[in-house]
């Protein structure tokens, strides 16, 4: 018996050490080499416009983003859109959610048919939206008009332009929130139910003291998940308005994008690149403590 | 008798409210599916429509001629590169990194192969921006001589889509006991005798399912195509952001393109429903 034990043992840490280092080295390689240049890059006064070539420049380019207002813009269209994105989607998403854990005919379809967007290649949703939004011949503004409103541009008009990209995605993200939050409510065991109705609490009741509670850490998740998205949203901008009109809907991701393909700074949009790095690390620790370890418990 | 008529009625009253609430919901959710399922609905009329249906005022909301014309005009407008591209990408793409996942995976999640931090340093691969990796990508792909090749999009999707797919089959292999290949070898199999007999036909609903992931997010990815392809290469989001943007204003060419980009996400949303939640939690929720 004990020889059978030791050969279930033997060669399990150097088998280990084969099997995983190939592609953890694959993927190292292609992390270290983008990540080098990066940290090398903004330590640089460079700027392909310039003819001069790349200048030491110690932590320039950390207080350049630290001082440009239009960065500052870029955070805050990305925390507005993240804020309200989170409230609305998981309040909607949970009524939904609601919706859908009965029993009843279709059900299948029905969470089917919701659960669509998500899957949506971005582009195709840009350009849908698009038309919807269309000015003159969109759907939107024609049911606006029906019901007695004046209808507006959307996209086009600076006071409403963020709010219909996050219009966009909370079409596009209400249904994922619905779909975790159905699955924490399907987990929620009948007993729990029955005991609070022995008890006599009332709907609102049970709403609040139970169920609630008991799903904390599905919208600890949803939440976590919703921040990572939106704070790297950058396709449905990017055809829906392109950040404009002005810089009214530029995003961190659409900022970068622009400080690089549109004025060429190479040092700057490295520093801008590592700033976004390092917030959304701290994110992933968060992450990490709160979701993936209450799971392994 | 008095006491139990009272009763009946409260009892009576409290079915009727029941039955209201219950169609009052059924109304609602239909409600809600209508506003989710029209913009997809859209894309499909869309498809069909003639071009004087879409300068229309009011909207066209339905359409009974079923004319493949747009299709036919959207392929010879670049969508049949752009189809052909993005299958190329996305396939390729996947086989590697499905192949490379698996056994990363399996390391990951059987051997706890380099502890918390390596799996920390996978996850928070998972979190960071695509957007930051753009530049060194291209300054690296400019030296290496490959920007607007198969091969550049490959690569970026690499640093996209490993670390999701090795997260997500950690997940599935951590399911299994490990006392189920310590049997086989027992046995005198070997090691990774073990794991092609045993583990491997047990996971593959799981590598099913990350492939899939896997192919639908190279299939849908935008933000590195635009910025490492030219004119060899130009996959099916490419030629739509550049139809979006051009002059000429193509909605029925553009809708019918969009319908065959978003097949590949139709179908895993609708055969693989059971493994949305888990995929897109990368593992978090079983689902």
């Amino acid at each position: 018996m004990k020889e059978i034990s030791t050969n279930v043992l033997i060669g399990r840490n150097s088998f280990a050490k084969r099997i995983t280092l190939p592609s953890i080295i694959i993927l190292v390689v292609t992390v270290v080499g983008p990540l080098g240049f990066l940290l090398y890059a903004s330590f640089f006064d460079w700027s392909l416009t310039v003819p001069a070539p790349p200048r030491f420049a110690w932590f320039y380019n950390f207080v350049l983003v630290f001082k440009d207002t239009r960065f500052w813009n870029a955070f805050r269209n990305t925390s507005a859109l993240m804020i309200a994105g989170i409230i609305t989607q998981s309040i909607l998403g949970l009524i939904i959610a609601f919706l859908l854990n009965r029993k009843f005919r279709f059900k299948k379809l029905a969470i089917t048919i919701l659960a669509l967007p998500i899957m949506v290649t971005p582009v195709v949703l840009g350009f849908n939206w698009r038309i919807i939004f269309h000015e003159h011949y969109g759907p939107l503004n024609y049911i606006i008009r029906l019901l007695g409103g004046a209808g507006s541009s959307w996209i086009a008009d600076p006071k409403l332009a963020l709010f219909s990209i996050f219009l966009v995605d909370t079409w596009q993200w209400t249904p994922f929130v619905t779909l975790i939050l159905l699955a924490g409510l399907q987990s929620i065991p009948h007993q729990v139910y029955e005991a609070t109705d022995v008890d006599g609490a009332t709907g609102w009741q049970t709403f609040w003291r139970i169920t609630l509670p008991l799903l904390r850490p599905m919208f600890v998740l949803v939440i976590l998940f919703r921040i990572i998205w939106i704070f790297k949203i950058f396709d449905p901008v990017y055809i829906l308005t392109g950040g404009g009109p002005g810089i009214t809907t530029e995003t961190l991701s659409l900022y970068t994008y622009i400080s690089w393909v549109k004025y060429w700074k190479v040092g700057y949009t490295s520093a801008l690149a590592l700033v976004q790095l390092v917030i959304m690390n701290i994110i992933a620790m968060i992450f990490v403590r709160k979701v993936m370890q209450r799971r392994r418990a | 008798m008095g006491m139990n008529d009272k009763k009946l009625k409260e009892f009576r009253q409290r079915e009727k409210r029941k039955k209201l609430n219950h169609w009052f919901q059924n109304l609602l959710l239909t409600f809600f599916v209508l506003l989710f399922g029209f913009p997809i609905y859209w894309i499909f009329i869309g498809a069909f429509k003639e071009k004087g249906e879409f300068f229309h005022y009011p909207p066209i909301f339905w359409i009974n001629h079923f004319k493949f014309d747009n299709f036919f005009r959207a392929l010879s407008l670049g969508g049949s590169k752009g189809t052909l591209d993005s299958l190329i990408v996305a396939c390729v793409g996947t086989v590697l990194v499905v192949i490379l996942a698996l056994f990363a995976g399996y390391g990951l999640g059987r051997f706890k192969f380099g502890g918390p931090n390596l799996s920390f340093f996978v996850l928070s691969l998972l979190f960071a921006p695509p957007i930051i990796a753009v530049l060194p990508l291209f300054f690296i792909f400019k030296y290496l001589r490959i920007v607007d090749t198969y091969l550049a999009l490959i690569w970026s999707y690499l640093l996209i889509n490993l670390p999701f797919a090795i997260w997500l089959i950690k997940g599935f292999i951590e399911d299994l006991p490990e006392e189920i290949e310590s049997a086989a070898l027992v046995d005198g199999h070997s090691r990774f005798g073990a794991f092609r007999k045993v583990t491997l036909p047990l996971i593959i609903p799981g590598v099913v399912v990350s492939a899939l992931f896997v192919f639908v997010f190279a299939w849908n990815e935008f933000l590195f195509a635009l910025m490492f392809t030219r004119s060899n290469v130009r996959t099916l989001p490419v030629v739509l952001s550049e139809l979006i943007g051009g002059h000429g204003i193509q909605w029925g060419e553009l809708s019918a393109l969009s319908l065959i980009a978003i097949i590949p996400g139709v179908i895993l949303v609708v055969f693989f429903q059971k493994y949305l939640v888990r995929g897109l939690t990368f593992g978090a929720v079983k689902g």
